[in-house]
Order: structure tokens, then sequence, then C-alpha cells
């Protein structure tokens, strides 16, 4: 399956407000990319919050489903980014 | 007058963001930059006050802007409105154009660009120490990049701002990456002008020739990072 395709499984995740499915989705995501060659050698997703706010202002993408089963705050966040539902 | 430019450097996402303002934005303007350690209340407060735009990249929040190591530089309603009035304001930072933009427009500031929510990228971070060669993030910061540079062309807050919403725009149809692509979507649906959008200022000179071609040298990380 491509990426493009798990990207749309993670999507429905995060609408339906599944965080195990939204997680383990982001994985397959990610194993597809590494298949098809793409991304950096360490990326990273940033923001440019305070620590105000409940989740990093750094987490390497590869540690993203984690941050999404543990971090409800993160999971809104991604889903707000994602799916474009504020 | 000069600019203020504030840049905090101590964590990826300021070290990421400002090694693009530092490689194609300061070079442009006065020798004085308020930079890593300088990126402070006290130098900030001498500089604003003389400068006629103030162009920050930092962490922030709906009624805060802060610099390096997230000491507060504005607050909502804790600052001296001479810092403010008539002046050009671009801020790259989270959410502060929910309350604090509107707070400096209140207080006089000519035009404010800023985000409604979180600003958001993905950088490559093997890349920390030259992180102005990083495509990932130029995705995201490059748009924000020509916007301040049309701003010292002297073009308006209005024109500006389109300017950076066309690169988004662009650079979301271009990619390939799911994750970029929604981050991008994200900063320009985000994105916030207050204010006058015929507010300019005097054009400063172009990048000189040896900073178009050459990049500076590599940032000199702490141990540890």
């Amino acid at each position: 399956m491509s990426s493009k395709d798990e990207w749309q499984k993670y999507q429905e995740a995060l609408r339906r407000g599944d965080r195990a499915a939204a997680a383990e989705a982001f994985r397959r995501y990610q194993e597809a990319k590494k298949r098809e060659g793409k991304g950096g050698s360490k990326p990273t997703l940033v923001n440019l919050s305070t620590k105000a706010k409940a989740y990093p202002n750094a987490i390497p993408v590869d540690q993203i489903p984690e941050e999404l089963e543990k971090n409800p705050e993160f999971f809104d966040l991604m889903r707000k980014v994602v799916t474009k539902e504020k | 007058m000069p600019a203020t430019l504030c840049m905090a450097d101590f964590d990826l996402p300021t070290r990421s963001s400002s090694g693009f303002v530092l490689r194609y934005i300061l070079p442009r303007l006065e020798p004085v930059s308020l930079y890593g350690i300088l990126d402070r209340r006290l130098p900030f407060q001498l500089s604003a006050p003389q400068s006629d735009i103030i162009i920050g990249v930092g962490h922030g929040q709906q009624d805060a802007f802060t610099g390096q190591h997230e000491v507060v530089i504005w607050e909502v309603g804790k600052y001296d409105p001479r810092e403010v009035e008539g002046k050009v304001i671009k801020l790259l930072s989270c959410q502060t154009g929910v309350e604090l933009g509107p707070d400096l427009i209140r207080n006089g500031a000519l035009s404010f660009a800023g985000y409604k929510d979180d600003y958001l990228w993905i950088c490559d971070a093997d890349l920390a120490s030259t992180p102005w060669g990083d495509k990932m993030a130029a995705t995201c910061l490059m748009p924000v990049v020509d916007s301040i540079n049309a701003l010292l062309d002297g073009k308006s807050a209005r024109e500006a701002f389109d300017i950076e919403f066309e690169g988004y725009t662009r650079n979301a149809e271009a990619e390939e990456d799911e994750l970029i692509k929604s981050c991008i979507e994200f900063n320009h649906d985000n994105s916030v002008l207050l204010g006058d959008p015929g507010a300019r200022v005097r054009a400063r000179p172009g990048l000189a020739l040896p900073f178009r071609i050459f990049p500076p040298p590599p940032i000199i990380l702490p141990v540890g990072t």
C-alpha cells in the first residue's frame, strides 16, 4: 500500500478520535514512506509554542505514534493540522 | 531608522527558524541584531523605540512573544507603547495573532503579521548547524523569508503578506510528503495580518553579492544537542 493510502487511514483515525488507531496508521505511513525512499535523515516535527503547552517543541517523526497515544493535547493538535477540523 | 531583529536560538525550532533569518535577512540589516543571548527584554526595550520595523523569531503564546530561553519580550498590557507606535511588526511565533497582535495594533503599531495557532514545520535535526540548507524546513520557512524581504524591499504589509500566502500555496501544491503538506496548509490557514495593509517601511539595500552566494559558517552547537 502506498504512503498516500496509509495517510488517508491516518486522517480517518484522527477524525474518529481513535488515538491507538491513529498511532498505528502513522507507523504504517512511515514504513510506506521508507519503502518509497522519502524523508530526510532525521525529520522532526517542530513548533514555536511556549512551554505552557503540554506537548514538546520538537518530536522526531518516528516518535509521533507514541506521542499520539500518550498525549491527548498532541493528538488534538495533529487532528487540527491533518484534518483541518477546528 | 534601524530595524529590530529578534532571533532566539536555543533549541531545534528556534535554531531552524532563526537560521533562515540569519542566512537571508540579517545581512540586509544594520549591524546590531538581538541574536541568541542578546534576545532579551532589556536590549529589546532599548532597540525597539528607535526602529521602524520589528521582526521577531521565537516561541510565543496568545498573549506573549518570547526571546532567548523564553524570556518575555512582549506581553499584553506589560510594555511601553513607544515600543510599538508607528511600527511594522512581523512575528514568526505561535498564536501571537490571537491576543498580542491586536494589542500591539491598539497601542499604535501600523501593522502586525503573525499566526493564530501553532506554527509547525518539519525540519531535519541532522542539519541543526546549517539550518538554512534544510529543504524540508524551507517549504514553510522560505515563504516567511520572502515576505520579510518584501517588507525590506519597501513593499506594503499586504503585498508582503500575499507573498507569504502564495508561497505556502505553491509549496503545498508541489509537496509530495503529506505531513509536510499538512503543516504548510496549517500555517497558511493561520496566517493573519492586522492593522493598516498599506503600511510600509523604507526600502533597505538588497542582499549583497557575497551573502547571496556564500552561506554563513556552520553554527557552533552546544555540546549534547
